[in-house]
């Protein structure tokens, strides 16, 4: 077989999620998809990149992991080129229209007025551009002055809603709105989001019916609405195995017979995943820690280890 | 005194906490307790499906579910677009003005991506079923948020937009009736520098399709808004009750709790805690799991588990106190895929719950 020349900086899945300028990691709440985004981050800013953990949501979490007061919606450093930010939608959204209008006087009264607040707070798509728009000008250099160097963002995406909303809302507000600088931002970011080369999607799932549909469901939504695929499936929380694997095995203790029960569900959902997921999968073991950096490191050097590893070229 | 048996439960809480599943139980409960009852639910999961037995039909009706009981159980699976558009031709003055909204590209992205729309149209078409009186009884599981408030506040949003004279003020003035943008703003100062951002910012195509949008919608601003009122007057009736679902871990209760004081303060009636999936105590060294290697470690794991969601619960009773109730659901060795083990899983309630309730 004629060796193919690789990028090297592309030789394990790691080295190219850290070679992207956008990682979102999406899952339904409770899936574990702040810890996942957390040690992500922490890995890809191990391999020298800058990198920015965002999170959007209005309880903040991820500081737990990282052990550090909460960021308050200030880019805050959390550790070596490792920086964190609790963003505020609507905050972006106000800041783009004292951009634009650039009188203050004039934007004190705009942002003021019922009728932006009802159009920000409603209008499709809106808090989701703002968001992709806030990495995209982070990465790409072109925040307001003042704004620290970013290479790489790494997005908790909000957990509220199919997380192919939050990646198709730029393509859907392209298509409704196609002059102007916002339908030129918005065409720009549809094209940031569906390449893989920029931006990297990885879905954090647990080994349940729910979850695993989900995740499913959203391969198919990304290949049907933004041509693409995930990069990576997380499987947080997998339950250990319990000696006897085989189904229908009671055992006498009922606690054992119950979590192998329990296992027996899980390996049935992973067996289902290594049939219809296209793409890597990694699994977390469920660990006997509580929220915290402890977590955060352990998560992190499982998926170092399964992530850090040689992959096979993707077929064109 | 003790209140009455509510009429109208609705299972609120975040995603992922098992709420389709419980609100499916509890509807089960309650035909067995010889109350006529419907489930209404979000879930379109094939195993919910399954559990309760019926097929891609409850999508567009109220479908009976066989399950044995004295009384009927139905389930309805909802479709916030199809209540969208239901709503739209009911309301709508005439088919032209209905077939306006139905094909304006701006309502093709506003009914499927709008904030709320889900929640509003749970609750739209709750409302045309508690209305209809054919139950004694309806189950309503609401869609998952995060903190589980947008449910609440989605009719307001929802009808802020829609009807706000706000929009229509910012948009009308800028076209004539033939769509034409007019060559002069009346908005004034401020007027013009909204005019001149959305101009900038989105380009006036898409505020033509709005303004249409809105045109189209005029008609209907009057029966939406009564209808958002009566929902609201719906939700805080001493009939209704809300049972919140939460995971029993310590991270999980100011979520929890955040929204049950939220409820209350918005003078819903809030039932016990329903804390789901509790994993079972295993007191120490008697989980022998497995032989060999792993068999510590496992062991170890288990009695973590356990001794996680005694902590959560724990706190969260202290918390409640004498403000509320909380009920434990276990850990089932299976999720319901059938009738018969969703039974299981009403059996538990109907023991756990307080008398009177259902």
């Amino acid at each position: 077989m004629p060796r193919r020349a690789r990028r090297p900086r592309a030789s394990t899945l790691l080295d190219r999620l850290a070679a992207e300028e956008l990682i979102v990691v999406t899952g339904k709440g409770g899936v574990g998809k702040s810890a996942v985004a957390g040690a992500l981050a922490r890995l890809v800013s191990g391999r020298g990149r800058r990198v920015l953990l965002l999170e959007t949501d209005p309880r903040e979490s991820l500081h737990q992991y990282l052990a550090v007061p909460p960021s308050g919606g200030e880019i805050v450093a959390v550790g070596p080129r490792l920086l964190l930010q609790n963003l505020r939608p609507s905050a972006v959204l106000d800041e783009l229209v004292r951009e634009q209008l650039r009188l203050d006087a004039l934007s004190r009264r705009v942002l003021s007025s019922p009728v932006y607040r009802h159009f920000a707070d409603a209008a499709p798509g809106l808090k989701e551009i703002a968001v992709l728009g806030h990495a995209f000008r982070l990465v790409r250099g072109l925040a307001r002055r003042g704004a620290p160097r970013i290479d790489l963002v790494v997005l908790d995406a909000p957990a509220t809603g199919h997380g192919v909303s939050l990646l198709a809302a730029p393509a859907l507000a392209a298509e409704v709105i196609r002059g102007g600088p916002f339908g030129r931002m918005a065409a720009e970011l549809s094209r940031f989001v569906a390449d893989r080369g920029s931006c990297a999607i990885v879905a954090v799932a647990l080994a349940e019916e729910m979850p695993v549909e989900e995740a499913l469901d959203l391969q198919r939504m990304l290949a049907e609405r933004l041509h693409r695929q995930a990069d990576l499936l997380v499987v947080n929380e997998v339950l250990p195995s319990f000696g006897d694997e085989s189904e229908g095995s009671d055992h006498d203790d009922p606690l054992v017979s119950l979590y192998r029960r329990r296992r027996q569900l899980a390996a049935r959902q992973l067996a289902r995943l290594r049939r219809d997921w296209r793409g890597p999968v990694a699994e977390l073991a469920m660990l006997p820690l509580d929220r915290g950096p402890e977590l955060l490191d352990a998560i992190s050097d499982s998926l170092a280890a399964q992530l850090d590893r040689p992959i096979a070229p993707e077929p064109a | 005194m003790s209140p009455r048996p509510p009429s109208l439960i609705v299972v609120v809480g975040s995603g992922g906490v098992g709420k389709t599943t419980l609100a499916a139980a509890l509807g089960m409960a309650s035909a067995r307790e010889g109350d006529d009852t419907l489930v209404m639910t979000f879930d379109p999961s094939r195993r919910l499906k399954d559990a309760l037995g019926v097929g891609d039909e409850a999508a567009e009706r109220e479908v009976e579910v066989p399950c044995g009981a004295p009384a009927l159980l139905a389930a309805h699976l909802l479709d916030p677009r199809r209540t969208f558009d239901r709503l739209v031709t009911r309301y709508a003055p005439d088919a032209v003005a209905r077939d306006r909204i139905l094909h304006n590209r701006f309502y093709d992205h506003l009914s499927g991506t709008l904030a709320g729309v889900l929640e509003y149209m749970a609750v739209e078409r709750l409302f045309e079923v508690a209305r209809e009186g054919r139950y004694a009884r309806v189950v309503l599981d609401t869609p998952p948020t995060r903190q589980a408030l947008d449910f609440l506040e989605a009719p307001e949003r929802l009808i802020g937009f829609l009807d706000s004279g706000a929009l229509r003020v910012a948009l009308k003035p800028w076209f004539d009736e033939a769509g034409r943008l007019r060559p002069t703003s009346r908005l004034g100062i401020l007027g013009r520098g909204v005019e001149a951002l959305l101009d900038r910012a989105v380009g006036l195509d898409v505020l033509r399709d709005m303004a249409e949008f809105f045109r189209a919608f005029a008609p209907l601003y009057g029966g939406f808004r009564e209808r958002a009122l009566e929902v609201q007057a719906l939700l805080r009736a001493p009939e209704t009750l809300f049972l919140l679902v939460c995971m029993p871990r310590e991270e999980a209760i100011p979520d929890a709790m955040f929204f049950a004081r939220r409820l209350r303060d918005a003078g819903h009636r809030l039932g016990p805690f329903l804390v789901n999936r509790v994993h079972p105590q295993a007191p120490a060294g008697r989980a022998r799991t497995a032989d060999g290697l792993h068999a510590l470690e496992a062991a170890r794991l288990l009695a973590w588990l356990g001794e996680r969601d005694r902590r959560g619960v724990a706190s969260l009773r202290a918390l409640l106190a004498a403000r509320g109730e909380l009920v434990e659901v276990p850990l089932l060795d299976s999720e319901p895929s059938d009738t018969a083990a969703l039974g299981k899983l009403a059996g538990i309630l109907r023991e756990q719950l307080p008398a009177g309730l259902i």
